[in-house]
């Protein structure tokens, strides 16, 4: 069962730019679903297409489901959404910012000081939410987007001006959210770190275009095979010959030989060989390319 | 209808201490308190104006006389803007579009937030009129309280017909401030418009600027003779612009292909 089902989105700026092509999307239910994508990749315009922030173009768009033209206000009582920088009443304060919510959402009204609690605000007081920081407006919006239980969450780089320490209760928050409240969150980033302790699955999107979706255990499959060994010699030149006569792809960079990785007993003796060979072998290395540079390769190209 | 009533609710409480707040309180009690300080300077003018049978009415007209032509379409113009502006500044549009409500009852209740504050305006107007009638006979020595009983009916007529002809200013500015995020839109409309009515009411059809009616029914308070009062109903002209704007206005929102 999907949360979010996308097919076929693609949407054009009024100057004619394409800023999402032919995007296809699957969030699964109970997921967290990490939407990943430099800047200008298009994740704010997929998820403001999501939320009916902005008139689809082409393309069909399912939440729980249901068709969310056809749907929008059922669909919506479902769905808790932080996109870009919050929406903070300036002159209220937290929970005033929050009773104007409730009263639409008519949730309880015991989950005001609940949802503060939760992202840690309990104690603003009489503070007004123009006075605090960007943290602070930041955990109140999330604070809005929790506030009526919903079954989604969509956040949108959700982490923008946290400080270290924010981040991690913010990933701790969301992960407990998920895990205990099964709450399906997508959230997007364009800093793969930022998430890839959070996810489960992950998508990721450039120029308007999808590269990659699937498990982070599919993502980190790739980051396997995308890994290579480093050979460093005494020379290098005969040692690459060698290799190339034994049908392995090697090549030479800053120094070091690199070719693709191979398993334990062909190292083993690909070494023996070299020696034999009377090249002297100073050191055999597994390079991994972390995940960052498969994000980084998958959005370059 | 639930739905509207909570949405009512939450757009009453984003006008808490807001800017259009102040404006209505602060309008509404403007003009009176200069007319009550003008008669604890003046003591003696008040103490026979008060005696005399028309009182309240020429009190009325003087304190309307500062307010209709300018005072009272600028308020609206800057509250009607104002309110739309809570939204753009703080962000919210993107929220409240991602609400469990339709894009009507957001519309509506909105509009009917302007109209609510603008009556609050009127009732707090009228308060201080009669306030700045009765006050000085409690501080001003051997001063009677007037003679002429308050007028409610000639009051709430009177208010009612300014609050008609007002509706046209609130619904051109409704309709310019939920387009444009940029504040200055709305009040260089309003104001344009608004020096384009002050410019119209000599002119033969001023009658068909929208922003006149507010002068033009001081003019009938004051009994003034125009030509065309007697063939032009100018308050079903102001309801027949509002009606038009409004539905312009909410066409406009429902067909804006970015919600924030």
């Amino acid at each position: 069962m999907y949360s979010i089902e996308v097919a076929a989105l693609s949407h054009r700026f009024p100057n004619g730019d394409w800023a999402l092509e032919n995007v296809h999307l699957k969030v699964r239910e109970r997921s967290i679903y990490g939407f990943l994508g430099p800047n200008g990749a298009g994740k704010t315009t997929t998820l403001r297409l999501l939320l009916g922030l902005l008139q689809k173009q082409k393309g069909e768009i399912l939440l729980f489901g249901q068709s969310f033209e056809k749907s929008r206000l059922e669909i919506l009582r479902h769905v808790g959404s932080l996109i870009e920088s919050p929406s903070i009443y300036g002159h209220l304060t937290a929970v005033e910012n929050l009773t104007i919510w409730q009263k639409i959402y008519q949730c309880p009204k015991n989950r005001i000081p609940e949802v503060l609690k939760l992202v840690g605000l309990a104690h603003t007081g009489h503070k007004k939410a123009g006075q605090f920081s960007l943290g602070m407006k930041q955990r109140l919006g999330l604070a809005v987007a929790l506030l009526h239980n919903p079954a989604l969450l969509i956040l949108d780089e959700p982490t923008n001006g946290l400080d270290p320490s924010g981040i991690i209760e913010m990933r701790a928050l969301l992960k407990n959210l998920n895990q205990n409240e099964g709450i399906t969150i997508v959230i997007s980033s364009h800093l793969l770190p930022e998430i890839e302790k959070l996810v489960t699955d992950i998508g990721i999107i450039n120029k308007g275009k999808m590269l990659f979706e699937g498990s982070l255990n599919e993502l980190m499959q790739r980051q396997q095979q995308a890994s290579f060994l480093a050979f460093e010699t005494n020379n290098n030149a005969t040692a690459l010959q060698l290799m190339h006569n034994h049908q392995l792809e090697a090549h030479i960079k800053e120094g070091k030989i690199l070719l693709p990785h191979l398993p334990q007993p062909a190292i083993a003796q690909l070494n023996l060989n070299l020696v034999n060979q009377g090249i002297e072998v100073y050191g055999i290395a597994a390079v991994t390319n972390d995940l960052e540079s498969i994000f980084m390769n998958l959005t370059d190209h | 209808m639930v739905t509207f009533f909570y949405s009512f609710q939450s757009e009453w409480l984003k006008t808490k201490r807001s800017l259009a707040a102040w404006l209505v309180v602060i309008g509404g009690f403007f003009i009176p308190s200069i007319m009550l300080a003008r008669h604890l300077l003046y003591p003696n003018q008040i103490r026979t104006e008060s005696q005399t049978p028309r009182f309240w009415e020429t009190l009325m007209s003087q304190s309307w006389q500062f307010m209709s032509i300018f005072l009272l379409p600028m308020g609206v113009i800057l509250a009607t803007s104002l309110i739309a502006q809570i939204e753009f500044r703080n962000n919210t549009w993107k929220q409240l579009h991602t609400t469990p409500q339709g894009f009507s009852v957001i519309f509506w209740s909105k509009l009917s937030i302007i109209l609510l504050m603008m009556f609050q305006f009127f009732i707090l107007f009228n308060i201080g009129i009669y306030l700045s009638g009765v006050v000085p006979s409690f501080i001003i020595k051997d001063m009677d309280y007037p003679q002429e009983p308050f007028p409610v009916g000639y009051f709430l007529r009177t208010s009612c017909y300014f609050f008609i002809d007002c509706l046209p200013i609130v619904a051109l500015q409704y309709l310019v401030s939920i387009q444009f995020r940029n504040f200055f839109v709305p009040l260089g409309v309003g104001i344009g418009t608004l020096l384009a009515a002050l410019f119209a009411i000599q002119w033969e059809y001023g009658f068909l600027v929208p922003y006149t009616y507010c002068s033009y029914n001081f003019f009938i308070l004051r009994g003034a003779k125009m030509e065309m009062m007697q063939t032009v109903n100018i308050h079903g002209l102001a309801l027949g612009y509002f009606a038009t704007f409004t539905v312009m206005g909410y066409v406009f929102y429902l067909l804006k292909k970015e919600k924030g």
